[in-house]
This record gives C-alpha cells, structure tokens and sequence, in this order.
C-alpha cells in the first residue's frame, strides 16, 4: 500500500544542524502540553525534548530531563508534528511554473522558480506548515518535476528534501486552455496545437510514454545525448519516480487510472474532488488519493475546478474504502490554512486522530520522508507546531512552530 | 535612412588621419589632478598623447617630446579616465535581438552597429567614451556584444566581438514563443551547453557556448531576482564559469554565493528615490570583493548613480572604477579603455573637480585623443 514517491535526497539539507549549531546546541525540552505525536495516540501532560535540530525524545511527564536543559513551560496547549502540504498552493510567480512553449515538458524542475524569501513561505509557516510539496503548474498535459522544500532554512540547499520528488501529469480542460485549433490560414501562434479537448490531453500522454517506451529499446552510443524529457519519462517507466495526476472530475480519474493502467507506471491522484464517484476503482488500483482544499469548495461556495461536484462526504467515503488520502490545500485559490482544511474533515466525519495523520505522518510517507518527518518520535526532525488549543479547535492559532529545532514562526 | 559613403569620400575618409592635425603633433596634457588608475592620482598630473594613444604619463614623459608638444592645460581640474559602459542598447534595442528564434547566441551587435546613431555621438556629454553595445534580453541567448566609441561626425567599432549576453530575467520569456516561464529558460540554457559539453553534435551557436566552456569567452546574463540570479549560478557552477551578473537586483541577497564563483557585477544606474535596499547594494558587493560596474542606456544619470552609491556606503575610489577601470576589465579591455596608463587609448574627462561632486562641470571629454566634448580652458605651445 505504501507506495512512495522517489526522493533525491540532498546532502546539503542533512547539514542543517550543523550550521546553525550554536543555537541548536543546547537541549531544550517542552513541557506540559498534550502532544499528538502523529500516528500514535495523544500523550497528556506530555514532554519533548530537542536537541541538535532533532527530537531527542517524546514522553509522559516522567520522561527524565537531563540536567542543563533549558525547559520551556507550554502547560495547557497542544504540540503535533510540523504539518506537511503534499500540494501546496504556491500563487507567486505561477506563470514561471507553467512553460508554454511546449505541452510536454517533463524535465522541467519547479525548484528553478523558488524564492526561499518569498512571503508566501512565512505565511505558510505561520499556520503550522513545516514541509511542502511544489509542483509545475496545471497548464501542461505533463508539466514538469516537482519538489519538496522545508519552509524554513538559511538558503534554499538547506530546505530542499527533494528537488526532483514527482512528475506532474493534468487530466481535464486545464491543458486545452489557450490552445485553438488549426483552421485554415497562417498559423504563427505556437497555441495552435493539441490539445484542444480531453481525448486530445490524452493523446498527448500517451504519446509522450509510447516515445519512452520506444526509446527505451533503442541503445544509444552516448546516453548523454538523449532527449531529457524522454530520460525523465524513462524514469517514470521504470518506477524510479512516480507521477501526480491531477485530476478532478470522475471522468479525468477514470482517465488517470487507466493510462497508468496501461503504461504501467505509478500514480497518485492529485485535487480528486469527485472520488467518491470511483472509490472501487480507486481502492483496486491501489493509488494514494490527494484532496485539494475539500472544504473550501463548500465552504467558499467556489465549486469544484473544472465542473466538478466536491462532496463532504469524499473523504469519509474513501476512509470506509481504505484508499489512503491525503489533505493538502490544493490549486485551489479559495483554500484555507492546511489546519482548518482538516477540521473541515473532522466536522464532516473524519476521525481526529486520521485527520492530522492526513496531514503530518501520511503525506512524509507519500513524499518517501517517514524517516524524518510527519511523526514526532526520537530521531526524527525538531519540526513541530506548540498550538494554543486542540488545533482542530476553530479559534486555535499556531502559538509556536519550529522547523530543524529553531522557533520560526510565533504568534504574538 | 543613413546617408551611404560614396566611393569618392570613403577615399577621403581613408586619408582622414593625414588630416588630422592630433598625428602631426603631440599633446601634453595637464592639470591639477590626474586619475590614470584606481591606484595612481598624480596631482598635479600630465600625460602625453600621441597617435590617439597615451604614450607617457608624469614624469616618464620625455624632455624632447614634452618640449615639442602642444600643451593642452587645464587649470584646477581633475582629469578621470572616459567612462565605459558595460552594456548598454545606445537605444537600438529593437535592433538588437533576432526574435524569430529564442536562442541565437552566435548573432554579433557589430553588425547593427549604427556609427550614426543620435545616442552614440551624445555619450560624450556625459563622459562616455567607449561603450559595450549588448545584445538585448529578450532572448534567452541573444548574442555577442561589441566595443564602440563615439567620434566627432561618426562613432567607430573598437571591437567586434567580447562577451555573449544570455537573460533569465522577465523579457526572456514570452507568452507568444517558447519558452514562456523561467522554467523553460533555464532549461533551455541548460540542455544547450549540456548540447555544447558533448561532441555528437555541431553548430554555430553550440561553438560560442563551447568557448565559453573553454573559458575563452566571457559570459553575462541578464537576471534581476533571486530566482534569477541564483539559477544563473547554478548554470555558472554546473558549467564552470564565472559568470559576469547584469541588473542583478537582488544580488545584496547572494553575496556568499557570488563571492564564492568569483562573479562580477553590472548594476543599472540609481535614482535619489531608489529602495534603500538598491541604494546600498553597490557598497555591500565592494565590501564583499565583488567587482562592480554601472551601466545604463541611460548615460545621463551615471555621476549621480556614483554619488548615490558613495552616500550610501560604497567607498569613492570604488565608485569612480565602477564607471571606468571596472567595467573595461568585466570586458577584457582594461589594457586599452578604462585608464590612463601608457598604451592605452586616450579617452578621458575633463572635471572642474571631482567628478563624484555633482556641483563640477564636465569641461571636456576627448576620444582617442580627439575633443569630441567642450572646450580646452588654455592652449599654448612651446618653441
């Protein structure tokens, strides 16, 4: 079940603790607060203890506190783990995400287009996000590779986990926008082109993987030369990296499943508003389902993304099926903080306990990062949100959150 | 429309230098102050031109030679180098790029050099003496820049070929042509010199990336934001070469990086209501070791960038470089314009003081040891 995206892990991000060493030096420990460790059960009056960047150990109100560490009293509020946004909705700069000079255009890197600096980072850490999940824009059939970045970190080497973590595929109308079809006359516009309607979206991924199918038969004299689309799609055939595919509406995931169906390759189905008209289908292809900003839709009164019918009950359909989900906020402008997109889910009859997993220990999993982050456990990254109340509580505010073992963000 | 050069006259023009009366007589050259370089002010200094050359400065200038010159004297100014720009569109930009194709790195402004053009023949009012005409940025390879000079009637092509100017930055991309994102800029740098690196394949264009893999060629792109900037050093690590930075506004957030891949950089020029962040952004590169250079197509507001740039941190005889010395050497023509050391071209500016003081008036400016700009204050020549 546990299919996982590749991750092309950099050294240079294990090196954070060491470059900031000073303050990271000393323990620290938090006490006091009820923790929810992600995937575990809660732990009341609770203690965690940080040190070097790292959790050095996650307990009761027993738990022992070596001497010399400096203790910070959270009595009365809540610790989770830093929570994760498989699909973060990023609005800068999104027209350098989307190139348009071409509909297939795999190996382009989201990480290129990255300010580090850029607000939306301090504001998505400061509602609780510690690690997110950038991927190229909508507007291709097969957009490019995605990456996965810390939101906090001294230059961007230290946040990025992941720089090529998954290939963007989009299902749907989105990929025919702007495109006209050839009618006669001059055609100078490089927006003459496929795909002008869905079955052309789909030609054009097919098309593209019956290429690197070919060129995988072909030896080449210099392996170098080869086309570096066809090189990630090649990747993607062997199961070296998996593909997001965004799609909304039941028919764009029928669409998803079977081209990676037929071309064998792995798949997660990303902003999949209209699951819960496919959750047989969903359940026996074994894929990880995202959510985009489930609630929102509703709640906003925005509708779903390309005539799709969001539901309330999507995802305590695909809990009853065991189709593993994730909550993320989406391409959806509407969306709210990640936090409340689950206490949506909560309201709509989501367990707690799997709605922050949905959040923190199911998307590391999905991003290959469970080692690290998601959970709160010895071991694992000092990433964790100190909030002021059950934070599936509405007037809950992230009081505290800390990324690598250092106070990024604070609520006043 | 251009008046073309009859054949008649262009027989003339070639026996111009006979014409002159600068090769019949050499001129020594004083005043107050002298700048030849960062490093050496003579004050009072004087040098002697000849040939449009400056064949000796202060006291190596010969007795024989300075008792036959034609003294040219400038009483209580200070003479700087002529400034150069090291990229600039001298307002031909339209003409500038080949827009039919985003990469065309091996296209050579030296062929659209306009020895006529309005902006040209004015630069020397404002102390311009030599100038990189740039490729503009509207390509993501646009192509090779070269050196012009301004001159009396007409400006004259000092050298046709320096660096190749790439461009990350916002007029790289274009909605109506590939690539339309940053995305697709850098990957279409990147596939290119990868292209360029092996040997399957052959092109005009993968030659000049080849010379720059061969550190044979310098390399300036044009990238304003962080983004920019740091996929510029990401190519420039990839690829091996020091990359020369143009525009470059957020640079004041990559100084480590920058120091580390030995860059240089060419700032456009700065006005009083400049963000602070910009404003200090000359003075922080100086005080990291980065070279830094001003440019413009805008040449009228290079004195009050340098002062701008003094008030807010960035020492003076630095400042003075950035639109002289520093430039001519992020172009490889520090041993010909940008001092005033002997060999070199004899392209300077006369100030009523320094130049970093707006209250002095630009006296004169000569190119290649010609008056293009003012008036000489006294000439007198010795028996």
């Amino acid at each position: 079940m546990n299919v996982q995206l590749t991750r092309v892990a950099t050294l240079l991000a294990l090196a954070v603790g060491a470059a900031t060493a000073t303050a990271q030096d000393k323990i620290t420990a938090l006490r006091g607060a009820r923790i929810l460790p992600g995937g575990a059960p809660a732990i009341d009056n609770g203690v965690l203890l940080i040190a070097q960047g790292r959790i050095q150990a996650v307990g009761g109100a027993s738990t022992p506190i070596p001497e010399g560490t400096v203790v910070i009293d959270v009595t009365g509020k809540t610790i989770t783990p830093g929570l994760i946004d498989a699909n973060w909705r990023f609005g800068t700069g999104s027209l350098d995400r989307n190139e348009q000079g071409d509909e297939v255009t795999p190996h382009l890197r989201v990480l290129d287009t990255l300010d580090p600096a850029d607000r939306q980072f301090e504001r998505t850490r400061a509602a609780g996000v510690t690690t997110v999940h950038v991927m190229a824009g909508t507007q291709n059939v097969i957009g490019g590779l995605g990456a996965v970045l810390k939101t906090a970190g001294q230059d961007v080497d230290a946040m990025v986990l992941g720089s090529e973590t998954s290939l963007r595929v989009t299902m749907g109308s989105e990929p025919s926008m702007g495109n006209r079809a050839i009618r006669g006359g001059s055609v100078e516009s490089i927006y003459y082109r496929r795909p002008t309607t869905r079955m052309g979206v789909v030609w054009e991924v097919r098309k593209a993987f019956y290429d690197a199918k070919e060129a995988m038969n072909q030896t080449l004299n210099d392996p170098q030369q080869q086309d570096p689309g066809l090189q990630v799609l090649m990747r993607v055939l062997k199961k070296e990296l998996a593909v997001v595919t965004t799609a909304r509406s039941e028919q764009d995931i029928r669409t998803a499943l079977r081209l990676a169906a037929e071309f064998g390759y792995t798949t997660v189905i990303d902003e999949a508003q209209e699951a819960h008209y496919v959750i047989d289908e969903l359940a026996a292809a074994k894929v990880w389902v995202l959510v985009g900003a489930p609630s929102a839709d509703r709640v906003t009164g925005g509708g779903g993304g390309d005539g799709a019918e969001p539901r309330f009950s999507t995802l305590t359909k695909l809990a009853a099926a065991n189709v593993p989900f994730v909550i993320t906020t989406g391409t959806n402008q509407a969306a709210l903080d990640l936090v409340r997109e689950a206490m949506f889910a909560v309201r709509n009859g989501i367990d707690p306990q799997l709605a922050l997993d949905s959040i923190t220990v199911r998307p590391a999993q999905l991003l290959g990062l469970g080692d690290r982050i998601g959970s709160l456990a010895a071991g694992k990254d000092a990433d964790f949100v100190v909030w002021t109340a059950d934070p599936f509580d509405p007037t809950a505010v992230a009081a505290q959150v800390w990324c690598n073992g250092l106070t990024v963000s604070e609520s006043r | 429309m251009r008046p073309m050069i009859p054949a008649a006259a262009a027989a003339l023009l070639s026996l111009a230098p006979w014409l002159t009366p600068l090769c019949a007589q050499d001129l020594l050259v004083t005043a107050a102050t002298v700048v030849i370089a960062r490093d050496t002010v003579l004050s009072p200094g004087e040098f002697l031109v000849r040939g449009g050359k400056i064949a000796f400065v202060g006291n190596e200038i010969p007795a024989d030679a300075r008792s036959r010159a034609k003294v040219v004297d400038f009483p209580g100014a200070t003479i700087v180098p002529g400034f150069v720009l090291a990229h600039t569109w001298l307002g031909q930009d339209a003409d500038l790029v080949e827009r039919a194709a985003p990469f065309t790195p091996d296209l050579q402004t030296a062929e659209a050099f306009d020895p006529f053009g309005e902006e040209l023949l004015k630069l020397p009012a404002h102390a311009v003496t030599a100038a990189a005409l740039a490729p503009s940025s509207r390509n993501v390879a646009s192509g090779i820049a070269a050196l012009v000079k301004p001159g009396k009637e007409q400006g004259s092509l000092a050298a046709d070929s320096l660096y190749v100017m790439l461009s990350l930055a916002a007029p790289s991309r274009d909605p109506e042509r590939p690539p339309t994102s940053l995305m697709g800029a850098v990957d279409l740098l990147r596939s290119q010199f990868n292209l360029a690196r092996g040997t399957a394949q052959s092109s005009r264009e993968l030659t000049i990336l080849r010379q720059v893999l061969a550190g044979s060629r310098r390399c300036a792109i044009h990238a304003d934001t962080w983004a920019e900037l740091d996929a510029a050093l990401d190519l420039a690590t990839e690829f091996a070469f020091e990359p020369v930075l143009v525009g470059a506004a957020e640079a004041g957030r990559l100084l480590p990086r920058l120091q580390a891949q030995k860059a240089k950089v060419i700032l456009g020029t700065l006005s009083p209501d400049a963000r602070l962040q910009q404003l200090r952004l000359p003075g922080e590169l100086e005080r990291a070791g980065i070279p830094v250079a001003f440019a413009s197509s805008r040449p009228a507001t290079l004195r009050l960038t340098a002062a701008l740039a003094v008030r807010n941190g960035m020492s003076r005889p630095a400042a003075l470089a950035a639109l002289t010395r520093t430039p001519a050497q992020l172009i490889d023509q520090g041993d010909r314009v940008g001092s005033l050391r002997a060999g070199c071209d004899a392209d300077f500016a006369v100030f009523g003081g320094d130049p970093l003081d707006l209250t002095a008036a630009l006296r004169a400016v000569y190119v290649d040891g010609q008056r293009l700009f003012g008036t000489t204050a006294t000439t007198s020549s010795k028996p």
